[in-house]
């Protein structure tokens, strides 16, 4: 109990020093996620409208194909990447093993089919008619889009939001593509996991309590933006 | 039919009166079910036609059809260039023609945004402003400027969207059963604001299952039955003439 306390302690002083080495890690863990999410999210949109909106044949297999994919757990993404980008592997020569870049990509395969489903189901709900109308009025076809997606903007952020807060504390893609290199590849989820073996509790702490805070404000902000698009529509 | 009423806009602009726009042969299925068999109709400027029919009949597919939103399953169009297959006018059809729902559709935005819409996007901000002021004006909406647009009542919806056709200013304007569930004051002034538009010269089609309601609005009335048109001789010009007062510039006109 005694050491629990202690190590608490010391974990809020951490946080509130401006440990660099703490800060280091929460900044990794940000600038990846939020970079897999910038890249992510433009296609996963278009991907999403296309299953809403569009009639082409394979429509229903993609739709089930990304529920499925939803609960793919991160290590066997984690699994599949390696043995990808490993020097064995058919994208060896790009040396991404053990970088942010692979870590990147790990979290966009893992966010792609939350984001792709939230969506569809949000841009699915969209009224009809609000397609019809943008189009009538004399929007193309781009402005309709946008047009929609405004329509159900709130549909839109809860994906983002949902599709955030799995990949900022995930530690089974990240672990085995980044390496949890210090400075480099150690994020949030990977340095909690491994240095708390280690028996360094207070970093630990630390880093949970900044996820559990982050955890707060995301779903906050998700049931805020879910309870909008309740009253929306 | 003869076209007795001459409208303002027609005389003013001198453009060219003959038929706007012509639809031959529209053919539309559903699974297995006809919905439209071979519909030709052909549409005129300042010309107000009535489109009647039973529920299920069709109205609301071949107006959607006509406005270029949904794709008939064969059937020609002619919007002045001679006739064309479908695919490769729909982007002319789509330009001239606007649809407006049953229970039109606001945008979750203020009356002003949703009426801003119907501009074109390339528009100086002065004229931007000009033009909104002016629809807001025209369908009697300035005082909900700024108000919710989905919080407005069923008529208020109505005039909005009547305010974003009159922007637009379209030259065939459907409407889908443009007054059902209101009460008689909004009734008329929808019919008021429609007349307007008719004589800025717009061909309109409004489909209804209540025929009588429209007649003083329309030219014409055709009945959609067993995916056919045909058309229906019960508004005779006298009545047309008489079922409402016409102003004295149209008077004028006649003599
Ligand atoms: N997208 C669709 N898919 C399948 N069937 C459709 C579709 N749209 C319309 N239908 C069918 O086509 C028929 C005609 O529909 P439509 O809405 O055009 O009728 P309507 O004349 O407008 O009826 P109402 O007076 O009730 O508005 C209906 O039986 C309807 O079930
Ligand atoms: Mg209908």
């Amino acid at each position: 109990m005694d050491t629990l306390n202690n190590a608490t302690f010391e974990a809020i002083q951490l946080l509130a020093s401006g440990d660099s080495e703490l800060w280091n890690i929460i900044g990794i863990s940000f600038k990846v996620s939020t970079t897999a999410i910038l890249i992510a999210t433009p296609p996963s949109l278009l991907l999403a409208f296309l299953l809403a909106y569009g009639n082409f044949p394979g429509r229903r297999l993609l739709i089930s194909v990304f529920s499925t994919l939803l609960s793919i757990p991160a290590v066997v993404v984690g699994l599949t990447l390696y043995l990808i980008l490993s020097r064995q592997g058919p994208l060896g020569d790009l040396k991404l093993l053990f970088t942010q870049s692979a870590m990147v990509l790990g979290q966009i395969v893992l966010c792609v089919p939350i984001l792709v489903a939230m969506c569809h189901s949000a841009l699915q709900a969209a009224d009809r008619r609000a397609w019809e109308t943008a189009r009538t009025l004399g929007a193309g076809p781009a402005r309709a889009v946008v047009t929609v997606m405004h329509e159900v903007r709130f549909g839109l952020f809860a994906a983002l939001l949902a599709a955030y807060g799995r990949i900022i504390a995930e530690v089974g893609a990240s672990m085995m593509l980044g390496g949890n290199i210090l400075n480099a590849t150690r994020n949030i989820p990977t340095a909690i996991a491994l240095e708390t073996s280690k028996g360094e509790f207070s970093q630990g702490i630390a880093l949970g309590i900044v996820l559990l805070i982050l955890a707060f404000i995301l779903n906050g902000l998700l049931h805020y933006f879910q309870g909008k698009g309740r009253f929306a529509t | 039919m003869d076209y007795f009423i001459i409208s303002r806009a027609r005389v003013d602009s001198q453009r060219d009166t003959m038929i706007n726009i012509q639809f031959k042969g529209i053919a539309k299925h559903y699974r297995r079910r006809t919905i439209l068999d071979g519909v030709d109709i052909s549409l005129q400027d300042s010309q107000c036609t009535l489109l009647c029919g039973a529920n299920g009949a069709g109205k609301t597919t071949l107006l959607k059809i006509m406005a270029g939103l949904v794709r008939p399953d064969s059937g020609t169009l002619n919007t002045g260039l001679g006739e064309m297959k479908w695919r490769r006018c729909i982007k002319a059809l789509k330009e001239k023609a606007m649809y407006m729902h049953q229970q039109p559709y606001m945008f979750d935005a203020s009356v002003r945004r949703n009426i801003a819409y119907a501009l074109p996007p390339m528009l100086s901000h002065e004229d931007r402003d000009k033009r909104i002021y002016e629809a807001l004006a025209w369908a009697n909406l300035e005082p909900l400027a700024t108000a919710s647009a989905t919080s407005l009542s069923g008529g208020e919806v109505q005039r909005v969207a009547l305010a974003r056709a009159w922007l637009r200013s379209p030259s065939v304007l459907l409407l889908d059963e443009p007054t059902t569930n209101m009460d008689h004051d909004a009734r008329l002034r929808t019919h008021n604001l429609l007349r307007q538009l008719k004589d800025q010269g717009m061909a309109i089609v409004i489909s209804s299952h209540d025929a009588l309601q429209f007649q003083s609005l329309a030219c014409r009335q055709l009945l959609l039955k067993d995916g056919k048109i045909s058309p229906v001789n019960t508004i005779t010009q006298a009545e047309n003439v008489s079922a409402f007062p016409i102003n004295p510039l149209q008077q004028h006109q006649q003599v």
